[in-house]
């Protein structure tokens, strides 16, 4: 298949009627066994059931009178995620998946900063439903992707889809909105990405890599992020793929032997994990030690979201596995440049998307083309100071090369990319830890692949409050922090100052 | 259970045995990403037959606290 789908719906129509009864998803799930014991078996769909699960939940959606809202999404990935946001995008509303790893109180702000009406979640996030049902008070409904809630007048999402039969019809243009995604901002304030269908449908559809259909992908990204939904999902349809759903990041090994994938979407944390693997058995012959870690069948990685040092690509090629690197961001749907098996440069991140320009502006790389978003939710100052005249100013340094090749030399953002991808915002971790009164300068920054948090003390609290081991304390204030973080956001380096920082003409800390 | 877990880290970082300590944090004085601590979970899985919960784990920090852990869903 090689034409453009210009809006999400075309794209699952048009899969649809190509791939039809073939499996379009498999994924782990427990039932009793004969001898009375929970078993783990592997249960499939269909591109078809797909199709028709997503249409009742649209009319399910139109009944609650939920088109044309806001609706969000919590939950790690499951074929239920996937149906429900088809169901949203394709009834004319707008799904805004939020990451199950943000506290309570992080989700509810970004649930009224989103002006979100209905709450789908998952029954490990029944807490936040709870909370949301007095702190959000534009929420309507709440839906439970599983079958236990602790909430009263909560919808179950199989008993919603049993109830309609599949059909539904609602013209959805490609300027629609379709989906906002949170990614971390420069001040702080994480900021609502606001994509169209266009963007996201055209960004998965307007290049071929040539994928094979039955094409066996294991989806191991968190499912909230442009570049797994992007990819796993709206391009692994498109081309026919059959898309297994790893249940934990924990089970990434036992689930490659499982569903014995081709493919796989991985962030350079993982594969620099999986290389290592991969040389401690290197006394053995390479096809073996390839089927023994990945399986025989196994061939592509697709590397995106934080830098890759290059010599994993040849390492990897010893084994007869080709690493295809990538280069994107949520505002560009995400991806903006990939390497492809017959087109790519090493160094480089890959040949620009055919839906997309580039040029270089003061060093900096400014991205045109369908792919690009339409603003930040209600930030009207942040939007402006990212788009201009349709370029999307990507806060990376770098050029394009003749043939169309993206290279990127360093970032002009103060945004930490870590190595599975995550953006961190310094200023929002300095705000929290710089909060107690102890830490009278913090700054925060990337060291070796993990968040470092320098501090200057406020010396004299220190000794008038009697305080004699000042870096325990300051670890205690860490620990604290931490222990309401996700993973990511973690601080696992302390280094204390004993001098101030160096601050420029506004009295900012210097921070390069 | 020390002595299992033990075993186990020393598949995932490059550090002495002795340097393995009840106390030691698997990220900071250990060298664990988070991706590794992860995969080192679900080898505990499938080595102690155990089920482990991803959001709980989490929130391990310690050998010490793993051995609780794990000893408690034993």
């Amino acid at each position: 298949m090689n034409i453009v789908s210009s809006t999400i719906r075309d794209l699952l129509i048009v899969a649809e009627k190509e791939y039809n009864a073939q499996d379009a998803f498999r994924f782990k799930t427990k039932q009793v066994g004969a001898d009375g014991k929970a078993e783990t078996v592997i249960k499939s769909k269909s591109y078809t059931q797909l199709k028709n699960d997503s249409e009742c939940f649209s009319k399910s959606l139109a009944s609650l009178g939920e088109q044309e809202k806001h609706i969000a999404i919590i939950g790690s990935t499951s074929y239920a995620w996937v149906v429900a946001y088809f169901g949203i995008v394709n009834c004319g509303s707008v799904a805004v998946p939020l990451d199950a790893q943000l506290s309570a109180e992080e989700l509810c702000e970004l649930l009224n900063r989103a002006d979100v009406t209905t709450l789908i979640y998952d029954e490990n996030k029944s807490n936040v439903a709870d909370m949301a049902s007095s702190k959000c008070p534009q929420l309507k409904h709440f839906i439970c992707l599983s079958k236990n809630s602790v909430l009263e007048n909560t919808l179950y999402f199989e008993e919603l889809i049993k109830q309609q039969e599949p059909g539904f019809e609602c013209e959805i243009v490609p300027e629609k909105l379709a989906t906002i995604m949170f990614t971390s901002g420069t001040t702080g304030k994480s900021k609502g990405v606001m994509l169209t269908h266009r963007n996201m449908a055209e960004n998965a559809t307007c290049l071929d890599m040539k994928f094979e259909p039955k094409t066996v992908l294991l989806s191991v990204l968190p499912i909230h992020h442009a570049y797994c939904l992007s990819m796993d999902i709206l391009k692994g349809l498109y081309t026919g793929a059959i898309i297994c759903i790893n249940d934990s990041l924990m089970r990434v090994a036992q689930n490659i032997k499982l569903f014995k994938p081709n493919m796989i979407l991985m962030v350079p944390l993982m594969i620099e994990s999986m290389a290592k693997k991969l040389e401690d058995a290197a006394a053995l012959p390479a096809h073996i030690v390839k089927e023994n870690v990945f399986g025989s069948q196994f061939q592509t990685i697709c590397s995106g979201g934080a830098y890759l040092n290059p010599a994993y690509i040849d390492l990897f090629k010893k084994y007869d596995i080709n690493i295809l690197q990538g280069y994107g961001m949520t505002e560009c749907s995400p991806v903006i440049s990939t390497n492809l098996l017959w087109e790519n440069k090493t160094g480089s991140v890959g040949k620009i998307m055919p839906n997309c320009e580039a040029k270089t502006v003061d060093e900096e790389l400014w991205i045109k083309g369908s792919s690009v978003m339409q603003g930040y939710y209600k930030m009207p100052q942040e939007t402006a100071d990212t788009l201009e005249d349709g370029w999307l100013k990507t806060g990376d340094l770098g050029y394009v090369d003749e043939d169309g090749f993206i290279f990127l030399t360093g970032r002009k953002k103060n945004l930490i990319i870590t190595p599975n991808g995550e953006n961190v915002s310094p200023e929002e971790i300095e705000n929290k830890i710089g909060d107690n009164r102890l830490v009278q300068e913090i700054l925060v920054r990337d060291s070796e692949g993990v968040i470092e948090a320098e501090i200057y003390p406020d010396y004299e609290y220190a000794e008038k409050k009697g305080i004699t081991d000042i870096l325990a304390e300051l670890q205690k204030i860490i620990d604290e922090y931490n222990s309401n973080a996700p993973l990511y956001k973690r601080v696992f380096k302390l280094k204390l100052r004993e001098v101030e920082f160096e601050k420029n003409t506004t009295k900012k800390i210097k921070r390069f | 259970m020390l002595e299992k877990i033990t075993e186990i880290i020393l598949r995932y970082v490059e550090v002495n045995r002795e340097d393995i300590k009840p106390e030691s944090r698997f990220m900071e004085d250990l060298g664990f990403t988070s991706y590794d601590f992860m995969s080192m979970l679900g080898e505990i899985e499938d080595e102690l037959n155990v089920e482990v919960n991803q959001e709980e784990a989490a929130n391990i920090r310690t050998v010490q606290e793993a051995v609780d852990y794990l000893e408690r869903i034993s």
